[in-house]
């Protein structure tokens, strides 16, 4: 504790020796300077640095004759959906970061054949990079705000507070490539230690007030409609955010730069982690596809759209904090590797936790992917009519909760075992006690294994389905009433209820499938006409298409023709297809009408009436009425 | 009015003969890469043209005439929109006058004071490198201005020409590589003066007896001159006032302008459709940024044709040019009078250079301003 006040104390005592030296200093170095650029040496410098700028600025222009089109046609776009705003924008901000970054490269390398005066080499390319930092800044905010153009902001912001994020985000980048370029030029170029002090306490004072400014300034302004939403005030973020601000400037003065990069790291990822849920979900919330979807669809949408944006927000969590452990480990100048090799146990083993937290995440990421996506189907099927119509749907309810479990087990133990792995716990024996006990497992209850396979793959295979009249192999049959892991219920016909485990079920053979075929026999007097009754069946089959109640189960009409003569007896099959399940009824109803209809055309059935000739002496004796044997 | 055609070939023309100056002056001057013999050697080519009463004459009348053009199309503006092209040239051209007055004067006293003294090229870049490296910093500056200027305004001009396809390959890489080898040939130049005056003192002792009297003559000029700026800078002020005015003018006079698509801007009165749109950020092509040069701002006038001025001669030789349709407008050159219009976009926002140089290709397309998102 007494370590870190002294060092606070030296740190006030440098800051004062700064700030009394800094002006004697600034004087001289002002001097030599002025000397030094009124001369020949100073010509040239300023030559080469105008040289410096041609070329880079010839180099974008260069490009920008070619991307320019582009850009104006990305801008000119109206993007439809959230993922066109984000492509669009991220190809804008690839064609302005593109011309920025030509520019800065053309102008360093171009530095790098000029014969300069000493030191202004490493000025004009700490300015290069200095204006890179801002013109950087700039494109990605004004990709991410999007001043003006509202359907094109990639985050939430209110409109009333873009410019004065515009300026900020300026500001800032404009004095934190100061604060990184321009001292360490003034120490080492200039010679002129306690002037790069006192710059780097002007910037950072100024930076941290201009962010207090902004934290109070509009941060801090509630939106104008807050009585008419008659809302409740939201949480005043301006303080937190002026404190933060502050810590971070006073770790500064008192500490040291590498803690102060540290806080406001910690803070920036604190506040990213606040922010991002919103962040993420702007993009799903319908902002954009107001037209697109008609009313009825937009909840089954809204369901759809939750599990992309799970995803999402859990991968950008794990990325802000990757990236801020990684900015952490640059803000204290952290050799890395080094450490990753160094054979210090505890830096091993918090390298370790590291590993597993990242795991941790990685797992997190895969289950909410799982999770989301089953329950969202099984949503999606909803519970399910036990006497409606055979859904195809039905087996997923069994299937995906058996998927879901499946897949938190197996996550769940890839966790254990990676994390024991990764903390340096031998898991071979643990996995080779498994197996063993898996294998005991396995004979015991092979039984049910296989039930449990063949039943997934009746599942999988969509053998049939709750509704289905079914006939196993084992002679067994009637309706599917409930489908398990293991059994399948049946329901006979006349009660019974069979629970067949799913390996004895054998040959599996769905009544209930496609369409039924139903042929019937019609026997008729051998006299009648074949022709007339074709006629007459296919127009009661045509009628039967047209009526109500069965028209819409048949699949093809009533035909009929004659098939066989019998002695006395012209027999026409007559044939119709129908949806599974409905024969019974249609061929009912089709014998009805087949009769009515026989009967107004004055047909009658085959009444087995024959004809026997008996002979007595040469008299022929005709009886008639006499029944067929 | 004089006729729009007329002012703006006027302007083209002395920009010209300006910018065919300033290529012979840093031509010359890239010749210092070789030596600066060469570049004397080179100088009855690149500079005495322009030495003589004719080419002076010339020079000059073309500077009056771009300067004052260039001011009287500022005071001419009607609103705030501009491309970032058009502020880069505004600043630019309304920075050159000062910059290059010291250098005018200071030249024409040198030639005046001893003929032999100017012309030796290496004696005047003596004087910049090592005597009053103050001229040498302004004479950088100017040319990067002054060129930047003339190079925005030579780009702008021939990429709308057919011929583009043609000279583009060669124009655009000299535009880039003249100053730049002029500013190399500059600072090895210098090098070899400064080389000079070490080893030959008989040289130098020749320029800085020179030098005395000439600079003495040049301090007497100082107040003239800060009196011809502050003319300058009183003229532009005026002609700021003069835009300013205008644009309060006509500001309690809304009108609207309604696009194909159902996209609207309100406006003030007198402005053109381009602008109303612009300042409401409508996406609309304007690659010549509002000259009425490239025609990709056209539309068809659909309701209240007769809120917009009439046709200008301008506006009638582009329209024909780029084979527009009957009722067609240039956006930029009509300008809503009445209560507001109804207009179709004739070319799609992102159409670029070659819907002027070959308006064919760009016919058939782009009845809309909406386009499908790329794929």
């Amino acid at each position: 504790m007494t370590d870190w006040l002294l060092a606070a104390k030296l740190r006030m005592d440098a800051l004062g020796a700064d700030l009394a030296q800094a002006p004697r200093e600034w004087n001289l170095w002002i001097d030599a300077l002025a000397t030094s650029l009124m001369s020949g040496t100073g010509v040239r410098a300023v030559t080469y640095c105008l040289i410096l700028l041609l070329i880079g600025g010839s180099v974008e222009w260069l490009f920008w004759t070619y991307a320019y089109g582009p850009l104006r046609a990305l801008q000119a776009t109206l993007a439809r959906s959230a993922r066109q705003v984000l492509g669009l924008g991220l190809r804008r901000l690839l064609l302005l970061c593109s011309g920025v970054l030509l520019f800065t490269g053309a102008s360093i390398a171009a530095s790098a054949v000029l014969s300069w005066p000493e030191g202004v080499q490493e000025a004009a390319v700490a300015v290069c990079l200095w204006l890179m930092v801002v013109r950087l800044a700039w494109a990605f905010a004004e990709v991410l705000l999007a001043p003006g153009r509202s359907a094109r902001r990639l985050v939430p912001v209110r409109a009333d507070h873009v410019p004065w994020l515009m300026a900020t985000v300026l500001l800032v980048a404009f004095f934190g490539g100061a604060a990184r370029f321009l001292p360490e030029l003034v120490e080492q170029v200039g010679h002129a230690p306690h002037s790069a002090g006192v710059l780097r306490l002007t910037l950072a004072t100024l930076t941290a007030l201009l962010l207090l400014v902004a934290a109070f300034g509009f941060m801090g302004r509630p939106p104008r409609s807050v009585l008419a939403q008659s809302r409740l005030p939201a949480f005043p973020r301006s303080f937190p955010a002026a404190a933060l601000v502050l810590l971070g400037y006073t770790v500064w003065l008192l500490g040291s730069a590498a803690l102060a990069g540290v806080t406001i790291i910690v803070a920036l990822v604190l506040v990213l982690q606040m922010v991002l849920r919103d962040a993420v979900f702007f993009f799903w919330s319908g902002r954009w596809d107001k037209s697109a979807s008609p009313a009825g669809a937009a909840p089954a949408a809204a369901g759809a759209n939750q599990l992309l944006p799970q995803i999402v927000l859990s991968a950008s969590r794990f990325g802000v904090v990757a990236i801020g452990l990684g900015a952490c480990a640059i803000a204290l100048d952290t050799p890395l590797a080094e450490l990753a090799t160094r054979q210090g146990p505890l830096v091993r083993f918090a390298f370790s936790l590291l590993g597993v937290a990242a795991l941790a995440l990685l797992i997190n990421l895969v289950w909410i992917a799982i999770r989301s996506a089953i329950d969202q189907r099984l949503a999606s099927i909803g519970p399910l009519d036990p006497h409606g119509e055979p859904n195809p749907d039905a087996r997923l309810l069994t299937l995906l909760p058996l998927l879901r479990v499946s897949a938190a087990m197996v996550l769940v133990v890839m966790l254990v075992l990676s994390s024991l792995w990764a903390i340096g716990i031998e898991i071979t024996p643990l996995l080779a006690g498994a197996g063993v006990l898996g294998l005991a497992l396995g004979f015991g209850a092979q039984a049910l294994v296989r039930d449990v396979i063949a039943g997934i793959f009746f599942l999988a295979e969509d053998a049939f389905r709750v509704g289905e009249y079914i006939e196993s192999g084992t002679t067994t049959k009637g309706t599917v009433e409930r489908i398990t892991l293991r059994t399948v219920a049946l329901r006979h016909h006349n009660g019974p209820l069979h629970f067949v485990p799913y390996g004895s079920l054998g040959t599996v053979r769905n009544n209930s499938r496609d369409w039924v075929i139903e042929k019937f026999n019609l026997p008729l007097p051998i006299d009648v006409d074949s022709e007339t009754v074709r006629k007459l069946i296919k127009k009661v089959g045509e009628a039967m298409l047209q009526d109500e109640e069965v028209g819409h189960m048949l699949r093809e009409p009533l035909k009929g023709k004659l098939s066989r003569i019998d002695p006395g007896v012209k027999i026409f099959r007559c044939k119709f297809e129908t949806v599974p399940g409905k024969q019974f009824d249609v061929r009912a109803q089709a014998i009805k009408r087949l009769e009515a209809a026989l009967k107004a055309a004055g047909i009658g059935f085959a009444d087995g009436r024959q004809t026997v000739y008996l002979q007595r002496g040469g008299e022929p004796l005709l009886i008639e009425g006499a029944r067929p044997a | 009015m004089p006729s729009k055609t007329l002012l703006r070939n006027l302007r083209l023309l002395s920009g010209l003969v300006l910018m065919a100056f300033v290529v012979g002056h840093l031509s010359n001057l890239v010749l210092g890469l070789h030596s600066v013999a060469a570049m004397g050697a080179a100088r009855w080519l690149l500079l005495d043209p322009w030495r003589n009463p004719v080419g002076g004459g010339l020079l000059a009348l073309c500077a009056v005439v771009h300067t004052v053009l260039g001011l009287y199309a500022i005071s001419a503006r009607r609103s705030w929109t501009m491309s970032r092209t058009d502020v880069v040239q505004l600043v630019l051209g309304l920075l050159t006058p000062p910059m290059l007055i010291t250098h005018v004067v200071a030249t024409s006293i040198a030639s005046d004071f001893d003929r032999n003294f100017q012309f030796a090229y290496g004696r005047m870049l003596a004087v910049y490198w090592s005597y009053a490296p103050k001229y040498a910093f302004q004479q950088l500056f100017v040319v990067m201005i002054v060129w930047i200027h003339g190079a925005l305004g030579l780009y702008s001009w021939l990429v709308l020409l057919p011929a583009w396809r043609r000279i583009g390959g060669v124009v655009l890489p000299v535009l880039f590589a003249v100053p730049i080898l002029a500013l190399l040939g500059f600072a090895e130049s210098g090098r070899e003066v400064l080389q000079r005056l070490e080893s030959d003192p008989a040289w130098k002792s020749l320029i800085v007896d020179n030098l005395r009297p000439i600079s003495a003559l040049v301090a007497q000029t100082e107040s003239a001159q800060n009196q011809v700026v502050l003319g300058y800078v009183a003229l532009v002020v005026l002609v700021l006032m003069v835009m300013l005015v205008r644009m309060l003018h006509a500001r309690s006079q809304p009108v609207r302008v309604d696009y194909d698509g159902g996209e609207f801007a309100l406006g003030r009165r007198g402005l053109s459709v381009l602008e109303i749109g612009q300042a409401a950020q409508v996406a609309h092509a304007h690659v010549c940024a509002g000259r009425g040069r490239c025609g990709t701002c056209r539309v068809q006038v659909e309701q209240g044709a007769e809120s917009l001025s009439p046709r200008n001669d301008l506006e009638e030789a582009t329209l024909a040019r780029v084979q527009a349709p009957p009722g067609a407008r240039l956006g930029c050159q009509a300008r809503v009078l009445g209560p507001g219009v109804l207009v179709t976009r004739l070319l799609p926002a992102h159409a670029d250079a070659s819907a002027a140089r070959e308006p064919a290709d760009w016919i058939a397309d782009g009845a809309s301003g909406q386009l499908e998102p790329a794929p």
